[in-house]
């Protein structure tokens, strides 16, 4: 169960008042992947926040009784004057992994070579999110949440990351955001849209990017 | 969307969800404060060994200063045969508790990354802080007290039981008043400015380089109101096998560091949603 009960979410910076979600209700459909568009500044990595629980909503609740991932994007929690290996055992011990076995598995998919011995700052954007996904894939979820981090690196990386997913995909389900309507059509079957009137949803992934695109 | 409920849709009551037992959540949060724990202490001492060297050498720096500064001014120790014995007793307890209480104020913004990770609450970050922070102060301290007892400038503990109970009050105080900040802060972040001014003061009302017991007792009726003079005090009585202190009173620096961490958390909890 993954569901948003009155959920408000406002933001008040110097000032300005920004409201995200007003009073929105919802329940995520079991075991089906869901898209989730928008324009940008739309509130879509702020639903992904509240879905993981990185952050409250600023009213309601949001109900979670299944292992959800972090928000998987660029950016994440790594650490840049830490090494990519010490920022993969940490985020392992955290999760209660087997710290030795995380760390092999990330090597070999994230195929960062001796970079892993350097801090991340000296990584570049497509090598951070190599590592984060790897990381992620390490890490059994129910649910993945990813923000935008599908296409990242060369074809060979991106054709192994699409064969390790489908895989992930026969037991866990995953919430996407996307701009791209090639990646929404390949890995979801229904999507939320997200503009300043509200939230609709789409039962049908096509009348979803249909919409997204006449916006 | 309509405006139906989620607890409408599904029945009476919120739905079902497996509560976590209180025995599998403080499994969960002792390992992540652990985890954090790891993590801060790499990223505070840096990759290289010269950073635990550094955090020895600064508090020892200070001590050396005063001791110079009493020595050339020919100045005898307020208490004991040893100068730097006694400055080390104010000095290193104060600075103890500043370190972690000014660690701790930032400790939200610090760390607003690792919220990524929904699994770490904030409450776990300032707990691996101040953890962090207590383990490096007792390996100074252990450092440079041993030192001094070897360079013959100091004896052996009178007390060390007492040792260990003040520095686990002086621990709780820097923690409640840390906690205290780091929610003030987040509410309003000229407060780091203003508590600098505030607690300037400490380094003099907190007996560091004087016996209060042998001030007028009009200043003393005043001093008393400072828990970290009683901890210094408290420190000394440990220490020495014959220092006495008329204001010693070992229940108050704890109350307030009790009553602060609670207050700190009730606000943690309270202002939450405006944090973010």
């Amino acid at each position: 169960m993954l569901a948003f009960d009155r959920v408000s979410k406002i933001y008040n910076l110097k000032g300005v008042r920004k409201v995200i979600l007003d009073d929105l209700s919802f329940v995520f459909p079991e075991n089906r992947n869901v898209a989730i568009m928008g324009k940008n500044g739309a509130g879509k990595s702020t639903m992904m926040r509240l879905l993981a629980g990185s952050e409250p909503p600023t009213s309601g609740h949001v109900y979670r009784s299944l292992r959800v991932s972090w928000p998987l994007g660029f950016a994440g929690g790594f650490n840049g004057s830490m090494t990519g290996i010490e920022n993969i055992r940490f985020v392992s011990r955290i999760y209660g992994q087997d710290t030795e076995r995380v760390v092999t598995y990330v090597k070999e998919f994230a195929e960062l070579g001796p970079s892993l011995r350097l801090p991340i700052k000296t990584y570049s954007s497509g090598m951070k999110a190599r590592l984060a996904f790897g990381l992620s894939m390490a890490i059994n979820f129910q649910v993945y949440l990813i923000d935008e981090i599908t296409a990242v690196g060369d074809e060979t990386f991106r054709k192994k990351s699409r064969a390790v997913f489908q895989e992930k995909l026969k037991s866990s389900q995953i919430i996407m955001v996307s701009h791209s309507a090639a990646t929404i059509q390949e890995y979801c079957d229904c999507g939320l849209l997200l503009n300043a009137g509200g939230v609709t949803f789409y039962d049908e992934v096509t009348e979803l990017i249909t919409a997204y695109k006449s916006l | 969307m309509g405006h139906r409920h989620i607890v409408d849709l599904l029945g009476a009551g919120p739905p079902h969800v497996r509560q976590m037992t209180t025995a599998e959540l403080l499994t969960l949060q002792i390992r992540v404060i652990l985890s954090l724990v790891l993590r801060e202490t790499r990223a505070t001492f840096g990759t290289s060994s010269f950073g635990y060297i550094w955090a020895v050498i600064t508090p020892t720096a200070s001590v050396a200063v005063l001791v110079i500064l009493f020595s050339m001014v020919g100045r005898h120790a307020p208490f004991g045969a040893s100068l730097a014995l006694f400055f080390a007793t104010g000095i290193l307890t104060l600075q103890f508790f500043t370190e972690t209480s000014g660690k701790l104020m930032t400790v939200f913004d610090a760390n607003k990354a690792l919220l990524t990770y929904p699994i770490i609450k904030d409450v776990d970050t300032i707990l691996a802080r101040a953890i962090l922070i207590s383990a490096t102060y007792l390996v100074i301290m252990v450092i440079f007290y041993a030192g001094l007892i070897l360079a013959g400038m100091a004896q052996f503990p009178a007390s060390p039981g007492q040792l260990v109970l003040v520095f686990l009050s002086t621990a709780l105080l820097g923690l409640g008043y840390g906690t205290v900040n780091a929610v003030i802060v987040s509410l309003w972040d000229t407060w780091i400015q203003i508590e600098k001014v505030l607690t300037r003061p400490l380094f003099f009302i907190s007996g560091i380089f004087y016996v209060p017991s042998q001030l007028p007792t009009r200043a003393q009726d005043y001093l008393q109101w400072n828990p970290i003079l009683h901890l210094v005090e408290w420190f000394r009585i440990g220490f020495y096998p014959n220092y006495s202190s008329s204001v010693l009173d070992k229940t108050y620096p704890v109350l307030v560091g009790t009553v602060l961490l609670l207050i700190g958390l009730a606000g943690e909890r309270l202002f939450r949603r405006t944090r973010f």
